[in-house]
């Protein structure tokens, strides 16, 4: 596929804008302040403010997007398309810094000109624009669960401009690979030109209550196996992948081992998901899963890592869907929890009343971070022995010695100790 | 002794903002002081229990509102629980719904609530979204700061049946008027969404003392303190 001629006077301004961002980007990490990705998006969108547009336009575009589990689930589909352009594998380009809005994609993509294949982690608002404006072949949707309240207020709207961005593009398109254990997102799919179904064996199922179709209260089987709308034709379709256990089953019926190198049962649903849009793409299945056993610690998540006499392990959870997937990960005693509510945490933190965190009875939690008082409180009502130690770096060398400490952090905490351990 | 009954209405539809987490914090305010309670969670098309001393109603959409409105006055027992002296405590979207009337969707569609509380709700000129803080008189005289988080496109305003709560210091409130809340006989609705009580425990023990018609002593805790402390300067640093 060829880049329609662009008139040369944005092209011109494309290019100067894309080397003043790199200038700024290594600047930025010169004075350790980050990878620079975002800097580098801003000056682009600022000088060249149809930066976003001209740089999907022409490339074939695999997108994911979903609440939780983008990053992981990019870092396995881009290491099998790599997979499986072989000796080509520079023709593919990812964002896999995790910079997921209209900067962070114009930002990568800006590095490789010469690529022809991009591999997408979509923020949920930027599906739509990505949709319209990129024409992606492949859009992977995980999941859709509340996050960032404060900021979006409702659920439903998100998933409305995904639906609304797929009927507009009809035929034109992307084959979606959709989760089909969530509503929102069976609900914004089905009006795909094509979906392939995954039933991704979910376990939250919290903001799934309402049919966003007609607002009826859904039925949810007692196993969780699958849900139906009582008054409208809204239900969980037929799959063509499913998640078994650690395993994954194909449209064939072939049963495929997964033996990921990230932990979780949620890992097994984005494998599976991420299968899926492999496989699509015309990616042998078990080159696939090869690959993704090649991902081991995505943008830091699962890193275990140093600091001073302390190593901890770094788990991320962003929602309350976020930390039930984490939660059980959790083995050490003691175990660190850092909690934060900057613009990038949302500001409201009333989502640890909605998290189970009675199952860490035992364990002796540290609670830290600028809303350690609001998650201390939380533990006292679930019977969880803890201290609160509001700074950081103090909370973790209170767990110095030789065992690894689990530590699970909201965004921000989460990135200070990626930098804190030279990660990032 | 029968144990004192708390019930959480509708975790699933009005549940969005951690609104369960009042529930624990009155049972476990009760078991604390070696009070026998009891917590039901209630979901549509179950029974209501008639004769429970204190009913929860969360923060919710506005679909979830419609059908919440619907269940409870198909159910019934909410009202005639009311008439017997029960305690109802609603918070946000609760809150709303207890009322006389409110609005729904972008053509502001106006639903009859629960007429619970003599207040109406319409949308409002902007979202008040942010740290509350207002001043609520206690019974005694005393005054008791509550502190907040408050999200919400519908403001509300008092009929005469209805008293406010308490009066705003930051934040929005009701409507901007410097009013938070409403009550009337045993019925409180406030903004300050989700756990609320968890920031406020003389809130939570005030709506225990109505519920069990007895004083109740404070339980002191640091780590409460430490939390009201931690968000007054923030709020007041902040201004919102
Ligand atoms: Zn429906």
């Amino acid at each position: 596929m060829s880049t329609p001629p662009k008139p040369l006077g944005r092209r011109l301004r494309l290019a100067a804008a894309t080397t003043l961002g790199d200038l700024a980007a290594w600047a930025s990490r010169r004075l350790g302040r980050g990878s620079g990705a975002s800097i580098r998006g801003q000056i682009l969108t600022r000088l060249a403010p149809n930066a976003f547009e001209d740089l999907v336009a022409g490339r074939r575009i695999i997108a994911v997007s979903g609440t939780n589990g983008k990053t992981t689930t990019t870092h396995m589909l881009a290491a099998a398309i790599k997979a499986g352009l072989g000796a080509d594998a520079s023709r593919m380009v990812t964002n896999t810094d995790g910079a997921n809005l209209h900067y962070g994609l114009a930002s990568a993509l800006a590095k490789a000109p010469k690529a022809d294949v991009a591999v997408l982690e979509t923020d949920e608002r930027v599906v739509a624009d990505l949709i319209r404006l990129g024409r992606p072949e492949i859009l992977v949707l995980l999941n859709f669960s509340r996050d960032q309240m404060d900021r979006h207020h409702e659920i439903k709207g998100l998933g409305r401009s995904w639906r609304d961005a797929l009927i507009q593009a009809g035929p034109e398109g992307p084959t979606v690979i959709a989760n089909a254990d969530d509503p929102l997102v069976v609900w914004a799919s089905r009006e795909a030109k094509a979906v392939v179904w995954v039933d991704a064996a979910s376990s939250w199922t919290g903001d799934g209550a309402l049919c966003p179709n007609c607002g009826a209260l859904l039925t949810h089987a007692p196993d969780g196996s699958t849900w139906d709308c009582p008054s409208c034709d809204l239900t969980k379709p037929p799959v063509a992948y499913r998640v078994e256990g650690t395993s994954i089953v194909l449209p064939d019926g072939s049963r495929h081992e997964t033996k990921l190198n990230v932990p979780g049962a949620f890992n097994v649903s984005n494998a599976a998901c991420a299968l899926a849009a492999a496989v699509t793409w015309g990616v042998d299945p078990e080159v696939a899963l090869d690959a993704f056993r090649t991902v081991k610690a995505p943008a830091g998540r699962f890193a275990t890592a140093s600091f001073g006499a302390t190593t901890a392990r770094l788990l991320l959870a962003k929602n309350p869907a976020g930390w039930t997937e984490a939660l059980p990960l959790v083995h050490t005693n003691p175990v660190i929890l850092a909690i934060d509510s900057v613009a990038a945490d949302g500001k409201d933190v009333s989502w640890l009343w909605d998290v189970d965190y009675e199952q860490l009875a035992g364990r002796h939690v540290i609670a830290t971070g600028p809303r350690a008082y609001d998650l201390a409180v939380r533990l006292s009502h679930a019977d969880v022995e803890h201290d609160v130690i509001l700074d950081l770096d103090a909370a973790l060398a209170r767990c110095a010695g030789p065992d690894v400490v689990d530590c699970i952090a909201t965004y921000t905490p989460f990135q200070a100790l990626l930098k804190k351990a030279g990660l990032r | 002794m029968k144990p004192v009954e708390i019930v959480l209405v509708y975790q699933s539809l009005l549940g969005i903002y951690g609104d369960q987490g009042n529930a624990k914090i009155l049972v476990n305010r009760l078991k604390w002081r070696g009070i026998d309670a009891k917590l039901t969670s209630v979901e549509p098309g179950d029974a209501l229990p008639a004769d429970a001393a204190l009913y929860l109603l969360g923060g919710g959409e506005d679909a979830a509102q419609v059908s919440a409105v619907n269940a409870l006055r198909e159910d019934g027992s909410l009202f005639n629980a009311v008439d017997d002296g029960a305690v109802v405590f609603a918070v946000c979207a609760g809150y709303q719904i207890t009322g006389n009337s409110f609005t729904i969707g972008e053509n502001d569609d106006v639903v009859e609530g629960l007429g619970l509380l003599d207040v109406d709700t319409r949308r409002g000129a902007k979202r008040a979204v942010g740290e509350l803080l207002a001043r609520w008189t206690r019974p005694d005289g005393s005054d008791y700061l509550l502190t907040g988080f408050e999200n919400h496109g519908g403001y509300t305003r008092l009929g005469s049946a209805a008293r406010p709560l308490a009066q705003v210091e930051i934040g929005i409130g009701n409507n901007g008027d410097g009013t938070e809340g409403a009550v009337q006989d045993r019925v409180i609705g406030t903004y300050p969404h989700g756990p609320v009580l968890a920031r406020n425990p003389a809130l939570a023990d005030h709506l225990l003392e109505l519920a069990l018609d007895r004083h109740l002593d404070p339980l002191p805790d640091a780590e409460v303190e430490g939390l009201r402390a931690e968000r007054l300067a923030f709020v007041r640093r902040t201004g919102r």
